[in-house]
């Protein structure tokens, strides 16, 4: 064989290896998750209603997660969210009726309405924003040579086979020594 | 004693306000003894608050309850590690130490500097004296930690009972150290905008001290993790808590300056922004001070309403705003030849990656200050909780970890599609076929999930690749055997395959969050001693409870008997503390931790004989792995701060022939990389 069509075969061989060393092990953690998947489809929607209120003791979790020994809210607002579900009330409906009771600080999250939109939106804005500015800066630091590279139709050069820098700290390294 | 702790910190206050006049008219004026002058000033201010410091473990260590921190946090029965670590469990025991941090800090940065960077060096340790000094005068005038008390009580009031544990005996000393260590890299970057020394001479002087904070704000964040994993008794770890999030965002933006500066040497470009970072890293510790302890928005963290939050307020407007009109006065001679060429390039990579992290910081910061606008705004309080963070850090993450995959593999300047192909084709197969496997075996229906995998495998095979062909590199041009050549490639190439080892690290942390996060299961039961319940593939025995007592915590500690396959395993053995001084209940949680996953089990009530008890049971996959990438982020830290002095002379002596042996030398120095 062309030892050129040898140094890729080999290359091709180890990448394989490492591929399905990697897949093996990926495999085996998704075998975990997919247990995990399954149990977790057959979760109360109790915790899910509980994930949406914010415990009033001072702890700062959501009332699905307060476990806080001296807590006397959540817990019993879990059971009645679980007497709630009993009655056939829909998530909606827990929410709003815990909303009415003790006000829109109980929420976990804001609302999507009024200016409590702008909690959800503004991370994107700031986002696009500074998406923007990294166009135009782009567009202001683009050179004049690019355009003759990006008009250039010949070949390119080829490509090394290791990487230039890697080649330059070998050679210092080696003369060094 | 308290005495002499007050008169210490009174006389290292003075000695800070000399050594800003020493340094700044000795630099100034071009007078060498002056500086030499503050230099001593400096280190006998850290002498000062050492002494302030030591005068105050004293008195929690012999009880002296004259003193009022002690009487408030502190008690005879108190075990010794927690009176040692009562020292930054309140509002002015921990400024004290965070002012103690700062002086170590100043000192060593100020023996570093004694021969070099003699134009800076001055005005950044005036800076660094500048921020001591607003420390100082808390501790001297507002909060005083050698306050004495009228009446001594016999007894003190104890320390919270969450914060006895032993990772609060490292977490707030890790976090503190990441917090204060920014001060340099800002200090130097305000010292470089006051003197017009505009070139990268700032960042080389600060790069280790910039690794050193991103480290510590690391290890601070994963210890607290551990700590709400193992105190808080939710099965959870992070909680987008205030507080948390004071120390996630400065983390943020320090990672984001570790990337940018690299196109800063690279390519000189970028700065103003690297400049900004730096300000905007200082600016978000001190934004984390003041929110634990202003009071203005609640936290399980918070030192109470304690009155500083307006002093910390207006330093935080002065530090902001002075250093905003620097560098405004000085962007125009921070302009520089900047080059693009193409958005398939390494810096294009490197400035998306900035603009997440800087995105989601800001994501962070706006969710945390929200409550505090909707108020003023709307006169309506309400909570920005966990589902907001997760649903919008989420996408920001996503993005983040396709960009930790791209962005190390693709050249600078520009890339052709052809190139992009070959390098990514491995990678790309291999995040693909996780994807198809989570899917159509595993059965993960949830996109994000699916997303997240296959990109975690894409980065793990982007790294991968990359150590292959260094290596390979490695054994064609010098003849090395591969195990060899791979050491050598890490070691002689320690900055950047350190930070492969980081990325590793930071994926194996999103694979833990991401298997955690999504997968949780809990059971929560009521039982007898004898019953048995199952818990996934375990079935747990409740074997008895047994009660210990002492003057300072009674405890009820239940057994129960893990058995898989009808086989018992271990016995796990969760508890319920009472504590006697703050009457308090705690929880003390039990965990199986394995690769696959955490069997997390509290004990959540107990009848009066121990009859009856409740037990919620958390089976959490993956989560080990969250605790391992840590660990695996702290060796790539470490491989990157190893100390390559042969490499850096060589690469300076590439990148700057014009340079000068010596400035070669004074570059090589420790510190100075």
């Amino acid at each position: 064989m062309h030892p050129r069509g040898a140094a890729s075969l080999h290359s091709f061989i180890d990448a394989a290896r490492v591929t399905a060393a990697v897949i093996l092990i990926a495999s085996l953690s998704l075998g975990v998750l997919s247990a995990r998947a399954a149990q977790s489809a057959e979760r109360t929607s109790e915790a899910q209603v509980a994930q949406a209120l914010t415990c009033q003791c001072g702890c700062g979790l959501t009332v699905a997660n307060c476990n806080m020994p001296t807590c006397g809210f959540s817990v019993p607002l879990r059971i009645q969210i679980e007497g709630m579900i009993g009655k056939g009330m829909s998530r909606a409906q827990i929410v709003a009726f815990f909303r009415h009771q003790y006000g829109e600080k109980i929420l976990s999250a804001p609302t999507t309405e009024g200016f409590n939109l702008l909690a959800w939106a503004m991370p994107f804005i700031a986002l696009l924003l500074g998406g923007g500015l990294i166009a135009i800066a782009a567009k202001r630091w683009h050179h004049a040579p690019l355009v003759e590279a990006a008009s250039d139709d010949r070949e390119p050069p080829r490509e090394p086979a290791f990487d230039p820098e890697l080649r330059r700290k070998l050679a210092a390294e080696l003369k060094e020594s | 004693m308290p005495a002499l702790g007050q008169l210490a910190l009174a006389l290292a206050l003075l000695l800070a306000a000399y050594s800003i006049f020493a340094n700044v008219y000795g630099a100034r004026r071009n007078a060498p003894d002056f500086v030499v002058s503050a230099r001593h000033a400096l280190w006998a201010m850290t002498a000062m608050v050492a002494i302030a410091m030591a005068v105050l473990w004293a008195g929690l260590l012999q009880s002296d309850f004259s003193l009022e921190y002690v009487a408030a946090y502190s008690s005879t029965t108190l075990p010794t590690i927690y009176k040692i670590t009562a020292l930054w469990g309140g509002q002015q025991g921990s400024l004290l130490f965070w002012t103690f941090l700062l002086s170590i800090f100043t000192s060593v940065v100020a023996f570093q500097n004694r021969r070099r960077n003699p134009d800076t060096a001055p005005y950044a340790l005036a800076v660094m004296a500048g921020v001591a000094i607003f420390f100082l005068l808390m501790l001297n005038f507002v909060t005083r930690p050698f306050q004495l008390l009228a009446v001594v009580p016999v007894e003190g009031s104890d320390l919270n009972p969450l914060l006895q544990n032993y990772w609060m005996s490292i977490h707030p000393p890790s976090l503190y150290t990441g917090y204060v260590s920014a001060t340099v890299p800002f200090a130097f970057g305000a010292a470089a905008l006051i003197t017009g020394k505009l070139d990268d001479g700032w960042i080389r002087s600060t790069r280790r001290w910039a690794i050193f904070s991103w480290f510590f704000l690391t290890l601070g964040n994963m210890f607290g993790a551990r700590w709400a994993y193992e105190v808080l008794g939710w099965g959870g770890y992070w909680a987008w808590d205030p507080v948390e999030n004071a120390a996630f965002m400065p983390w943020l933006v320090m990672t984001a300056y570790l990337h940018s500066v690299m196109i800063q040497e690279r390519k000189d470009m970028l700065k103003v922004w690297n400049l900004a970072l730096v300000g905007l890293a200082f600016s978000l510790t001190l934004f984390g001070t003041f929110i634990t302890r202003s009071g203005v928005i609640s936290s399980v963290h918070s030192f109470t309403q304690s009155g500083l939050g307006p002093y910390f307020l207006t330093f935080l407007i002065i530090v902001v705003v002075s250093y905003s009109s620097l560098l405004a006065y000085r962007s125009r001679a921070l302009r520089s030849r900047a080059e693009f060429e193409s958005y398939l390039s390494r810096e294009a990579a490197f400035l998306f990656n900035n603009l997440i992290l800087v995105g989601i910081a800001f994501a962070v910061f706006w969710g945390t200050i929200f409550p505090v606008l909707s108020e003023a705004v709307r006169g309506v309080k309400i909570t920005v909780g966990p589902p907001f963070f997760n649903s919008v850090n989420a996408p920001l993450a996503l993005a983040l970890v396709f960009l930790m995959g791209v962005g190390p593999l693709i050249a600078w300047r520009r890339t052709t599609a052809d190139k992009l192909a070959r390098i990514f084709a491995a990678p790309a197969i291999l995040g693909v076929c996780t994807g198809v496997i989570a899917f159509v075996v595993a059965g993960i229906h949830a996109w994000y999930v699916l997303t997240a995998l296959s990109l975690a495998a894409f980065v793990l095979g982007t790294i991968i690749t990359e150590f292959r062909r260094g290596t390979r590199a490695r054994q064609h041009l010098v003849g090395e055997p591969r195990a060899r050549a791979l050491v050598n490639l890490v070691a002689k190439n320690n900055r950047r395959y350190g930070g492969y080892i980081i990325h590793v690290g930071v994926i194996l942390a999103f694979v833990g969050i991401v298997g955690s996060s999504f997968f949780k299961t809990d059971v929560k039961k009521t039982v007898r001693e004898g019953d048995s319940f199952a818990v996934g593939p375990y079935t747990l025995r409740f074997a008895g409870v047994s009660a210990e007592d002492n003057a300072h915590v009674a405890t009820v500690t239940a057994r129960v008997v893990v058995m898989r396959d009808g086989r018992a395993i271990t016995i796990m053995q969760p508890a319920k503390l009472f504590f006697k001084k703050p009457q308090q209940p705690a929880t003390h949680v039990a965990i199986r931790s394995t690769p696959l996953y955490d069997l997390y089990i509290v004990l959540a009530g107990i009848d009066d004989e121990g009859r009856l008890v409740t037990f919620e049971v958390f089976l959490t996959p993956l989560v080990f792995w969250l605790w391992a990438g840590g660990l695996v982020m702290v060796l790539g830290t470490v491989v990157v701060m190893w100390p390559n002095v042969r490499e850096r002379v060589a690469i300076a002596a590439a990148l700057r022939p014009a340079a000068t042996p010596g400035e070669i030398e004074a570059e090589s120095a420790p510190g100075g990389d």
